[in-house]
């Protein structure tokens, strides 16, 4: 009787397998390419408990447990200038960013010439897509000390005596990181705010209207409550990414002679990695940065959960 | 006509002086560019060029005929074509496959997939992995690690989940596979969310520079256009250096004209698909907004 039963359910089983064999053929390219490119990656972290070095026999490798992690925090003060150049540039750069998109979606609301604004929602969105490597291209020619433009005018018009040092003096770098930022993702922070305007009901500006109430009053008691929710969301749920810098910008704008407030852990992996080929300390780091992040992210997803009712997972 | 006080118009002047500066400051760094780069350097006085001063295409000449910005545009333009494309058919069958919720183990491929999202291995073991598969100096190391992106996956699933059922319904009755039921049912009315993914990834292919960096390097004929221009940034400083690089002398050029021309040309591709990123990519950020 039992037996049948199991029968019964395998053979619906295949029966199952036989009638979605073309749904498994239409995903089995994405399986293979998840296992090949995310999952046997994670099986390289060995390389951090062994002394891996490139050429060397699988048969010569020997364990060497937690040395690497505790060479980061014990031999080396690197962590503490890494996590304050990480975490004074990212938090830096989450707020101004959610600041300047929050202000500047409030105020592109409060332009009456409807085209006007909407120019000015599609030039703010363009920087958005050009790469890192293009800012920089800007950057070298509009600030170098010497030769850059906005410097060549502020010494011309007479205001400053010399040029600032924007790309090489480290008491810019994390100003001028933020800044480049806030430029590029201008338009694209706004377009969640703006939306979240729209979709206000018109209703309560109505009923605003008619109890005498003026654009300011409107604005500061319809308007900006509603931007509340999501500005709060945004920030929780982008505040488990603190530990992640954007590789190519500060490839690109870490130089010997502002490293030391400029460099960053996703660069000191690199650095160690690919330059100094020390493998097994860089995959080390790397493991610490995944699993921070990790239990930031689920931090503040229970924090979003609670507080607003929204998560991401 | 509504009430206009005093204080209303005086903030209407200033926000519309404060957007006119924002303007300015998105809008300078393109025009000088583009100014720089079609002037003669003999013309150009310093400071902030916003019109070109002695207008002239040799730096553009001179950049088209240079073999670096040539095999750069190339390889450019075969990943910005070739990866989306691959990258949509791949993701886009993976969606649909994921969305079916009579799929035999359809909440264990979820979390297979979504479990990548938050779990990265880092740089080294994804170097030494493309070293044992033979990717590194291929053109395919562009191609193949993004051929499934599970973001966009996401996206497609979430716009396929809200199709109305009926559709697919038809289609079983008529007696159509899954494969045919997806790609004659389903894809044709996905265009929306598709032109969305699809943009976006020619734009990431476009600027891409740091897999180069990483991977291809030894390999000049993988350059794509941002890291040939990228090495010009560091490498020429003077005349000189661009003669000693085999170039010949044509009109009036300098490093400085030569590498704004380049970035002016890494730019003009993007500048041409916009209208269309715009319309598209906004639709597709409020789907993934919606749904996060």
């Amino acid at each position: 009787m039992g037996n049948t039963i199991v029968q019964v359910r395998k053979s619906k089983l295949v029966t199952t397998l036989v009638k979605q064999r073309y749904l498994f053929l239409m995903l089995l390219p994405a399986i293979v390419l998840v296992f090949l490119f995310s999952y046997i990656p994670l099986a390289g972290w060995i390389i951090a408990f062994v002394n891996y070095r490139p050429g060397i026999g699988f048969s010569s490798l020997q364990w060497t447990g937690l040395q690497q992690f505790t060479n980061f925090f014990a031999k080396s003060n690197d962590y503490i200038y890494l996590l304050r150049n990480t975490l004074a540039m990212n938090i830096g750069s989450l707020i101004t960013n959610l600041v300047t998109a929050f202000i500047f979606a409030l105020l592109i609301n409060e332009i009456r010439v409807r085209i006007f604004g909407k120019l000015i929602q599609t030039v703010t969105f363009f920087p958005f897509f050009i790469s890192w490597v293009i800012i920089y291209s800007f950057s070298s020619s509009l600030f170098a000390t010497s030769a850059g433009a906005i410097n060549e005018t502020l010494v011309g018009w007479g205001i400053v005596e010399e040029g600032f040092n924007f790309l090489g003096d480290p008491k810019y770098a994390w100003v001028f990181m933020i800044a480049l930022g806030a430029w590029k993702y201008l338009g694209y922070n706004s377009v969640i705010f703006i939306s979240s305007i729209a979709s206000i009901s018109n209703e309560y500006y109505e009923a605003a209207e008619i109890d005498g109430a003026n654009r300011f009053q409107r604005a500061w008691y319809i308007t900006i409550p509603s931007m509340i929710p999501t500005l709060i969301v945004l920030l929780i749920l982008n505040s488990g990414w603190i530990l992640n810098s954007n590789f190519e910008q500060f490839y690109l704008f870490t130089n010997p002679t502002n490293w030391e407030r400029m460099e960053v852990l996703d660069i000191y992996i690199y650095k160690y990695g690919l330059q100094l080929l020390n493998f097994p300390y860089a995959t080390a780091v790397g493991i610490m940065k995944t699993f921070v992040s990790l239990i930031l992210i689920i931090a503040v997803n229970s924090i979003s959960k609670k507080a607003t009712g929204r998560a991401i997972f | 006509m509504k009430e206009r006080s005093v204080s209303g118009i005086v903030f209407d002047i200033s926000n519309q002086l404060f957007m006119m500066l924002i303007l300015a400051v998105m809008v300078i760094p393109f025009v000088y560019i583009v100014s720089y780069s079609l002037s003669s350097p003999n013309m150009l006085k310093g400071g902030l060029v916003l019109m070109p001063s002695g207008f002239t295409m040799d730096s553009f000449k001179w950049a088209f005929e240079h073999p670096a910005v040539l095999t750069g545009a190339f390889v450019s333009i075969a990943r910005s074509v070739l990866g989306p494309a691959i990258m949509l058919f791949i993701t886009s069958m993976a969606a649909y496959v994921v969305s079916r919720t009579d799929l035999l183990g359809v909440k264990f491929f979820r979390k297979y997939f979504i479990f990548t999202l938050y779990f990265s291995s880092g740089i080294i073991p994804m170097y030494l992995l493309m070293g044992y598969l033979q990717l590194k100096g291929t053109f395919l190391i562009y191609i193949i690690p993004g051929a499934l992106s599970v973001f966009n996956m996401v996206l497609i699933k979430t716009y396929i989940e809200a199709l109305p059922k009926e559709l697919s319904e038809a289609a079983v009755v008529d007696g159509a596979n899954d494969i045919k039921l997806f790609f004659s049912v389903i894809f044709p009315i996905c265009t929306p969310v598709f032109a969305a993914v699809v943009l976006f990834d020619v734009v990431n292919q476009w600027n891409s520079f740091m897999d180069v960096q990483i991977y291809n390097t030894m390999y000049p004929e993988l350059h794509s256009l941002q890291y040939v221009l990228y090495n010009m940034l560091n490498q020429f400083s003077t005349v000189e250096q661009l003669k000693g690089a085999g170039e010949r002398q044509m009109g009036a050029i300098t490093p400085q004209t030569f590498k704004m021309a380049i970035t002016v040309i890494t730019i003009l591709p993007i500048a041409c698909v916009y209208p269309f990123l715009q319309k598209y990519f906004i639709k597709g950020l409020l789907i993934g907004s919606i749904k996060g």
